[in-house]
């Protein structure tokens, strides 16, 4: 990736922020039409950028923009809806997005992890508390955003400070990382019923998808996988110590009260 | 064209839209045909007989009836959600086919082909990210309805679809460690070959595993919104639950995604347990037979085993009354989830000592069952406030005597 690529993705990128600066909810006069447009040319850009700048024509696909478009404007949705209750959803269609971006990437099991965790259970579970929390309009800090020009610009120069480490990256088609091979070498080595049950069944990929990631898992990073579970374990068992709260009894119990009072004076339940 | 056709990608185009068309569509409407059937047998009924033969023609003049009624959107509906919840419900409801192995492998000329649409590495995890999918489409409807029957039909379904999830998810990790692949169509040729246990037993999964089976039927159940699983929809306390607001065709689609998801379910674990497209001692349904009629044959027992499936669930439906929602979420947590969790232990002990395919399984799977049982008939039902009280409120039945004599 050459430094004028880099500069152009810079320029794309601030674009980009001053679009969802202008989207962002908040009282006042809205502007929020000039920001979409800005917002969207700064999309195109940036695919444009990556068509010619960075990605191979040989191996971008078609479908590769149309998923990354949709990803794009998706995530711009999530920070820009005043509706929380839409956010999420817009948060779903990034990840199913994403989602097919990675099988694009030949990851399958990675998609479908991300389709099952987040869209399948982390996301339903934000959109499920928040319409269960706001069924009377959301509140005021909801529909605005507190502090956008802060905000914009520490997302965006985030964006491009990974864009300028971007030109280390190998670019498609070129050799991936030694350390996502060698596992490759090993799971080849595993004799499992499955992996020579199918290869019949199988047409381009020689090995099966999921074994690698297993073998990545379970050989290389399985200390790492360890300590994650963990440290997930202490959060929830945190989580619950922090939100229990013990609550005071107050009031006549229901089992002291004499027979009759019940659903009179004292309530049944 | 012909080459187009019988090549892996054009003749999964063609598969798809001859399932999706041909068989899926249709079958979606007279599985309410049927249902409507099994419901008057049970209850001693006649049920639909007007319309054609044997009322045959019913789900044609059903389906008339969802285009002409009047498409009512309400004012107060979020309008951008409210339409898109029934094409996300339908939508997912469908795409789940895509992965299921329909008849092996058919031989075309030199060609060998498989009668799947899709056959992606992680087949099995496909279809559970799909299902997962599913409560989208309830919860948008419930929500954009904005109306508090629809949205508590909403809530109960989003708790009952996350608890319910867990358990299937461990009924499928009990296959995935005894076949030792997520593939479905390497699922079902494993399931398929080999020697028959004691002479006659094909080596499907429901004698290797059965409660898990069971568990995974039940958490279908569960996941299709069916009785007795069917809170979001209780019509005695929520009017119609979350689809209460919706009219014409756009009922007419959260109505065929019901069915569309049972089918789905069905052939899944069909897949799973049943041994897919084979049948014990019938050379057309072996995976080297490979001809178009040993494909049709295939075909038609996938399809006869999903058929047996949804009578079951349609004979529930009519049979069972509903639960309720504490009831619903302790048979999940305090059952169904720990019971899992004891078969999870026993595939992976097996595994460990190269005994997951002996007759160990299906006695530990028995064993379960039994120390499930002993423990649930010794433990009780959590005291709920309402039941705390319940012997000092006036007109409880146990103490009628004891009646003060103010009260009375």
């Amino acid at each position: 990736m050459s430094t004028a690529t880099t500069y152009a993705l810079y320029l794309v990128f601030a674009l980009g922020g001053a679009g969802v600066y202008f989207m962002l909810p908040r009282t006042g006069r809205s502007r929020v039409l000039s920001g979409a447009v800005l917002a969207s040319l700064a999309v195109f850009a940036l695919l444009a950028v990556l068509a010619f700048g960075v990605i191979d024509p040989a191996h971008g696909s078609g479908y590769f923009y149309l998923f990354a478009v949709i990803a794009l404007l998706g995530a711009g949705r999530v920070i820009t809806h005043p509706k929380p209750t839409y956010s999420a959803l817009y948060f779903v269609l990034v990840a199913v997005a994403v989602a097919a971006l990675l099988v694009l990437q030949g990851a399958e099991f990675l998609a479908v992890a991300l389709v099952i965790i987040y869209a399948g259970a982390i996301l339903i579970t934000y959109a499920f508390v928040i319409m269960l929390a706001q069924q009377s309009g959301s509140p005021i800090y909801d529909r605005q955003s507190r502090e956008p020009f802060i905000a914009v610009f520490a997302g965006f120069v985030l964006m491009a400070a990974i864009a300028g480490r971007a030109g280390e990256l190998p670019l498609a088609g070129e050799t991936v990382d030694a350390a996502l091979t060698a596992p490759a070498a090993l799971a080849a080595q595993t004799e499992s019923p499955a992996n020579q049950q199918d290869d019949s069944a199988q047409e381009g990929a020689d090995e099966s998808n999921s074994l690698r990631m297993g073998v990545i898992i379970m050989v290389n990073y399985v200390v790492v996988v360890q300590i994650a579970g963990v440290l997930l374990l202490i959060a929830m068992i945190g989580a619950i110590a922090l939100s229990r709260k013990k609550v005071p009894s107050d009031g006549p119990r229901a089992a002291d009260v004499p027979l009759g009072e019940i659903g009179r004076k004292v309530k049944p339940y | 064209m012909w080459d187009f056709l019988t090549s892996q990608f054009g003749f999964s185009i063609a598969l798809a839209a001859f399932i999706m068309l041909g068989v899926i569509l249709p079958s979606v409407a007279y599985c309410i045909y049927f249902e409507r059937k099994i419901s008057a047998w049970i209850q001693d009924r006649k049920g639909p007989n007007r319309v054609g033969p044997l009322g045959l023609l019913q789900p044609v003049a059903d389906g008339a009836k969802f285009f002409l009624k009047e498409d009512f959107i309400p004012g107060h509906v979020d309008k951008p959600l409210f339409l898109a919840a029934p094409a996300i419900i339908f939508i997912v409801s469908l795409v789940g086919f895509a992965a299921i192995p329909w008849g092996g492998q058919w031989q075309i000329g030199d060609k060998l082909l498989e009668v799947q649409v899709a056959r992606p590495d992680i087949g099995l995890l496909y279809i559970i990210g799909v299902a997962s999918m599913a409560v989208y489409g309830v919860v948008v409807g419930g929500w954009a309805s904005n109306n508090k029957f629809a949205f508590f039909g909403a809530i109960r379904a989003t708790a009952q679809m996350i608890s319910y999830e867990i358990p299937m998810g461990l009924c499928i990790l009990v296959v995935v460690l005894t076949m030792g692949t997520l593939r479905l169509e390497t699922i079902t040729s494993l399931q398929a070959g080999g020697e028959y246990w004691i002479g006659f037993i094909p080596q499907w999964n429901v004698f290797l595993h059965p409660l898990a089976f069971v568990v995974l039927f039940i958490t279908a159940l569960a996941e299709a919104n069916r009785m007795p699983f069917d809170l979001a929809e209780a019509e005695q306390e929520l009017v119609g639950g979350y689809h209460v607001e919706y009219s014409a065709l756009k009922f007419g689609m959260f109505f065929l995604a019901e069915y569309a998801h049972m089918i789905t379910g069905s052939a899944f674990i069909a897949v799973l347990f049943l041994g897919g497209w084979h049948f014990p001692y019938l050379p057309w349904t072996q995976p080297e037979a490979t001809g178009f009629f040993a494909v049709m044959c295939k075909m038609a027992v996938i399809g006869g085993k999903i058929v047996a499936m949804l009578f079951v669930m349609m004979w529930i439906r009519w049979t069972i009354p509903r639960f309720r929602f504490d009831q619903l979420m302790r048979l999940a947590w305090l059952r169904l989830i720990p019971m899992m969790l004891a078969m999870f232990v026993l595939a992976v002990l097996l595994l460990y000592f190269r005994l997951h395919r002996s007759a160990l399984a299906p006695a530990g799977n028995l064993l379960i069952l039994g120390a499930t049982l002993w423990i649930a008939a010794r433990s009780t039902a959590p005291i709920t406030g309402r039941q705390l009280n319940m012997p000092e409120i006036r007109n409880e039945p146990t103490q009628t005597g004891a009646m003060p004599a103010e009260a009375v």
